[in-house]
């Protein structure tokens, strides 16, 4: 029996038609004079969606802060739905309906896919949070990045240890560094590989353990660690694996002296805190940060506060801090340049000199390549539920606290 | 040029109207659209690729993305560490995919794995090929491995090494192809034992065909094809992860088309493409516009609409269609 619908082909041709034509007329430019249109492309739905949430609440709060400081610029937000051809033909999509300057994308993979739409088309790119060293190394003209490279994350990780292990006093002997094997552990596994040796630590590294983050408990690699009985536990991790991690630990009895990540996400999330408690307390990511004592920040807090209620800035200051950067980038260069034509804006954004920002560290700059040389990184210490700077003391709102108190007994 | 005649003159001319407008097209459309043409017509080559081991052969594989991913790295590691350019690198990829697609096709026919457990086999095999590239230092690892984009290589067609509208005909011709192969295969002697196996295996061997023979050519003809898909993702985007180019989903991402398209058919896999990424770009601009910006709501629409194409057109949309334009053959 034939299949009976009430679409007629001429109702199908008619679709056909119009959505061909909405796909291949380009969409009039709306921005009004004298606005600068940024689409801002993140990972707000799929794999990632945790950190690119974060980052979106960041350029929410951003335009706010930015009018206060006199810059005009207009939003335009796309998910890219953590894919990588949604990041590209959106990239397209984008910059055809008149975005002047593109930011993102958060993942290096997705970062790079946008990149090669913005080389053709000749329009500037700000990458907010990607650390795979080649994507700055390819000689790409309209791409700066202002986010440290994974060796760069690790190298300052590092050595912010060193500084924690003085300011704490204590004395650890071994560590290990367990990490979770997706793109960016395996990247911060292979910068550690080459970089520990050279760094003259006080302890030695006994051990590197992968995981898989899919995996539903961390049991095995736990039961390995407290074998090995290091003083530190190194980790790379994500939120999800962050707190099984915690939980197995705690489950185990293991307690070294502290977990600090080298430069991780995972420990800092919202996510963490509610689930383990009074559990996440004392542990430390060492990493870019926001710098609590600058007035910029507190600005961007106050925004933030009025536009994502629901959220804690403390726990998206991370992704947050570094995403607003990314506009303010791009929102100075364009007052700079007079002009939101490629070419000019993007030799205006690669002379940008902005002394006062949000995250730690000097002037945002960039070198020849396009990376930001002077982004610093901070002692980032779970207090109260909340994670806190201890360290670089310039910026620290509180002393570190090592060895970690046990597990039995917090509140 | 035998599978075209035996097309009727209507269908011959809308064949004809449609090739030369898509050759046309870059004339009147924007990057935008390109790019949008680009992904249709890679995900009809691939729908076509696993169209032939499900819709012909009936075997059901969920872990194409094996063999994408196979001949994407392959390709990829060979013009990075070596330098051999990508053809050569696209036959090394598809004789790697091959013997995967051999291994997976020996187990499954050889031991009476069919069904979805020869689908979880698929997987099984898609599953631990990214774990083990997870881990290959050759390849970078998690890490990933990066193609070089070099301004001096930019004219490079035949290193494919070039813009939009070189990807554009490639993807093109790759789709072209694919359809005239599949169309060749599918009136072919091969073609016809195919479909006796994919309706009744019993019955086929008791007519003499040799199910097992004739399903490990589907399985090596359609690993191969999916490989040369691999290459060209591989540089087109110019990085690979494994976490994403052996994903589960990709896999699934493939099948869709054929699926909603029309499984078994020719122009199934191309409609199912036409319909799809489009219909996911349009939402993503159609949601914007709406205001509706909370996450995932696209994915909701989306989900949405296919099960209405599938409720509309539970046998696919191009059987229902070729009926309503008057292509069937008398």
């Amino acid at each position: 029996m034939p299949l009976k619908t009430s679409v007629s082909r001429r109702a199908v041709l008619a679709g056909a038609a119009a959505g061909s034509a909405a796909l291949a007329a380009p969409s009039i430019v709306s921005a009004q004079a004298g606005t600068l249109r940024i689409g801002v492309l993140l990972p707000r739905s799929g794999l990632l969606a945790q950190a690119g949430q974060s980052c979106h609440r960041g350029a929410l709060a951003a335009p706010r802060v930015l009018a206060e400081l006199g810059y005009r610029v207009e939003l335009v937000h796309v998910d890219t739905e953590s894919n990588a051809d949604i990041a590209r033909t959106q990239a397209e999509r984008l910059i055809n309906d008149g975005a002047h300057v593109l930011t993102g994308a958060f993942d290096s993979g997705h970062t790079l896919a946008i990149a090669q739409v913005c080389e053709q088309r000749q329009v500037p790119f700000v990458v907010n949070i990607a650390a795979a060293p080649p994507i700055t190394e390819q000689g790409l003209k309209f791409l700066v990045r202002n986010f440290q490279t994974g060796p760069q994350l690790v190298t300052n990780g590092l050595r912010l240890i060193n500084n924690l292990i003085t300011a704490t006093k204590i004395a650890p002997k071994r560590a290990v560094f367990l990490h979770a094997n997706d793109t960016f552990g395996q990247a911060q596994r292979n910068a550690m590989d080459a970089i520990f040796p050279r760094t003259n630590m006080p302890f030695e590294l006994v051990e590197s353990i992968a995981y898989d983050p899919r995996a539903q408990d961390l049991s095995v690699e736990v039961t390995r660690l407290r074998s090995l009985r290091p003083d530190l536990v190194l980790v790379v991790t994500r939120a999800s694996d962050a707190i099984k991690l915690v939980r197995d630990m705690v489950r185990q009895r293991f307690e070294p002296m502290g977990i600090v990540s080298p430069g991780s996400p995972g420990m800092y999330d919202e996510e963490f805190y509610q689930a383990l408690g009074p559990l996440a307390d004392f542990h430390v990511s060492n990493l870019p940060w926001v710098n609590p004592k600058s007035a910029m920040t507190q600005a961007l807090e106050r925004s933030f506060a009025a536009t994502n209620p629901g959220n804690r800035f403390a726990a998206d200051g991370f992704n947050a801090g570094f995403t607003f950067e990314a506009l303010l980038i791009a929102a100075d260069a364009f007052k700079r340049a007079g002009t939101t034509s490629g070419v000019p804006l993007m030799e205006a954004i690669r002379a940008t000199n902005l002394a006062e920002h949000v995250m730690i560290g000097g002037p945002i700059r960039f070198d020849e390549k396009g990376q930001n040389p002077n982004i610093g990184s901070a002692c980032v210490q779970n207090r109260g539920r909340t994670p806190v700077v201890v360290l670089p003391e310039d910026n620290a709102t509180m002393a570190p606290v090592l060895p970690m108190p046990g597990w039995q007994g917090r509140t | 040029m035998s599978v075209f005649a035996a097309l009727n003159g209507r269908a011959k001319l809308l064949l004809t109207l449609f090739v030369l407008g898509l050759a046309a097209a870059p004339l009147a459309a924007d990057r935008y659209l390109v790019s949008v043409l680009i992904l249709i017509f890679y995900f009809a080559y691939l729908g076509q690729a696993w169209n032939i081991m499900m819709g012909f052969a009936g075997q059901l594989s969920l872990g194409h993305s094996l063999y994408v991913g196979l001949g994407a790295y392959i390709a990829a590691a060979l013009w990075t560490k070596f330098g051999i350019g990508p053809w050569a690198g696209m036959f090394a990829g598809m004789a790697i995919a091959m013997a995967f697609g051999a291994a997976i096709g020996w187990l499954g026919f050889r031991f009476g794995i069919a069904g979805v457990y020869f689908a979880l086999l698929t997987i099984a095999f898609a599953e631990f090929t990214r774990i083990a590239f997870d881990h290959m230092d050759w390849t970078g690892r998690a890490g990933g491995l990066f193609l070089p984009v070099r301004a001096e290589q930019a004219g490079q067609w035949w290193n494919l090494r070039g813009g939009p509208l070189l990807f554009y005909y490639l993807a093109l011709a790759l789709m072209l192809g694919a359809l005239w192969l599949c169309a060749a295969l599918r009136a072919s002697r091969l073609g016809h034992y195919w479909l006796a196996v994919r309706e009744d295996e019993a019955a086929a061997r008791a007519l003499g065909i040799d199910a097992f023979a004739v399903k490990m050519q589907a399985v090596l003809i359609s690993s191969a094809m999916a490989a040369i898909g691999g290459t060209f993702y591989a540089f087109y985007y110019n990085n690979l992860f494994p976490a994403q180019i052996f994903d589960m989903s990709r896999s699934i991402e493939m099948i869709l088309a054929p699926i909603v398209g029309g499984l078994g058919t020719l122009f199934g896999p191309i409609l199912g493409a036409f319909i799809l990424t489009p219909l996911g770009e349009g939402l993503i601009a159609a949601t914007e516009e709406a205001g509706l910006s909370a996450p995932g709501t696209k994915a909701v629409f989306y989900g949405l609409a296919l099960m209405a194409i599938v409720w509309v057109a539970p046998s696919g949309v191009w059987p229902w269609l070729r009926r309503k334009l008057g292509l069937e053959t008398p």
